[in-house]
């Protein structure tokens, strides 16, 4: 548990004159120094304003959080994802924390409420997109080692989406390229070409299952 | 998305300096100052029991309003816990109002058993629900509009305990104007339809509290 240590100011030192805030934020600054894993001494210090304090608090959480939520989601991109949210309550929440209780316990208490959040959506879309057996009964005696479908017939409908959507999907899938090497080719950024990537599997599932 | 170091950097450079929120008692002492005030101005608008001096030395009807004050500050003083992520790692504060709600039955028990000859029923009935109902509105309201501007993870208990807590002011207010000494009124139309009020609370809270 990160306590506070007590602070001996030894009475020969000269009288400086500062205001009451004023030293105090001196005395937290040497504390957490002296611990940078200190985070109700950085909490106080974000609390009066300290950004660096701030970032050094978040960047302190995310380290213990990330092992938390990767023991409980099976994905990297999830706990990432996951992280990003959980930051940004924290921050939203970060009133509610006076640095004078634990710290871990109320990030805890919020990332446990994120991450259910986070799993109940999670499942109820699984549920949402869960196919009743009685509706695909009759295409489950079908030859399912068949299909309609070509190599040919699915390049052939790549072709025909316009044409960044189709570069990108050519880039990604026949030529092997990862979305960020991608971005990079086509000036584009990240999460644009992912975008347009899901937009072009829309179009072309639609294409193909007529 | 971007990724967590340009995130805590973006946060970073929007933080401020932040008064951090008040201690749940604090917050809890606050919430009741309000409604005590918006007790005695109703009192004040619709008058007290004309018996009230006679009835306050009956130690049944006494244990009941003190039961209900109980009550009261256990749920104000639970529903600012609630308010905070962490219950302001004081848990068992926010189960506190389960023990007024026990001393509360007791009283009510111990008042029927003494209720002999039973005192006369009232001729009204869900009047008293009604009246108790639209006169915690406003505490809710405020209440709810208090506890959004924390951060509760549990919303629904939140919402159920500061519904209670709206309502108890009600009941008392009630017990202090209406002229009645039927037990069994009290218990079938002030304090069972605190249930149903309740569970509306845990419902509210769901929609409102949830951040």
């Amino acid at each position: 548990m990160n306590r506070l240590k007590p602070v001996m100011i030894n009475p020969a030192w000269p009288s400086i004159r500062v205001n009451r805030k004023k030293s105090y934020k001196i005395i937290f600054e040497c504390i957490v120094a002296d611990n940078p894993d200190n985070f109700e001494a950085l909490m106080k210090l974000a609390l009066n304003g300290d950004q660096r304090a701030y970032a050094d608090l978040l960047r302190g959480t995310s380290r213990f959080l990330r092992p938390f939520l990767a023991k409980r989601l099976s994905f990297t991109n999830e706990v990432e994802d996951l992280l990003q949210e959980i930051l940004i309550s924290l921050h939203k929440a970060r009133h509610t924390f006076d640095g004078n209780r634990s710290y871990r316990p109320w990030v805890y208490a919020i990332a446990k409420f994120r991450l259910q959040d986070y799993l109940r959506a999670h499942y109820s879309d699984q549920l949402h997109h869960a196919i009743e057996l009685s509706e695909v009964e009759e295409s489950l005696s079908g030859n399912v080692t068949e299909t309609g479908m070509s190599y040919e017939s699915i390049s052939g409908e790549i072709q025909k989406l316009p044409g960044k959507q189709a570069a990108i999907l050519q880039l990604m899938h026949q030529e092997g390229y990862t979305a960020k090497e991608v971005a990079e080719k086509l000036g584009m950024n990240e999460s644009a070409v992912k975008v347009a990537a899901h937009r072009a599997y829309k179009v072309l599932r639609s294409q193909l299952e007529k | 998305m971007e990724n967590i170091d340009e995130l805590i950097d973006r946060l970073a450079r929007e933080s401020g300096g932040v008064k951090p929120a008040p201690h749940p008692f604090k917050l809890g002492l606050k919430w009741m100052g309000w409604a005590t005030v918006y007790l005695f101005l109703s009192l004040l608008f619709s008058g007290l029991r004309p018996d009230l001096m006679m009835k306050l030395h009956e130690s049944w009807f006494m244990a009941e309003i003190m039961a209900l004050v109980a009550v009261f500050v256990a749920t104000s003083v639970s529903a600012a816990v609630l308010s905070f992520p962490d219950l302001h790692q004081m848990r068992r504060m926010a189960f506190s109002p389960l023990i007024a709600f026990a001393l509360l039955m007791l009283v009510l028990i111990g008042a029927w058993h003494a209720d002999s000859p039973p005192a006369p029923l009232p001729v009204h009935s869900f009047e008293c629900t009604i009246s108790i109902t639209l006169f915690s509105l406003l505490p809710t309201v405020w209440t709810f509009y208090a506890m959004r501007k924390f951060a509760s993870t549990h919303f629904c208990w939140g919402g159920s305990v500061a519904a209670l807590s709206a309502f108890s002011v009600s009941a008392l207010w009630l017990r202090l104007h209406e002229v009645n000494d039927s037990v069994l009124h009290v218990v079938e139309w002030h304090y069972l339809p605190m249930i149903a009020f309740g569970l509306a609370g845990w419902g509210l809270g769901k929609k409102i509290l949830k951040w």
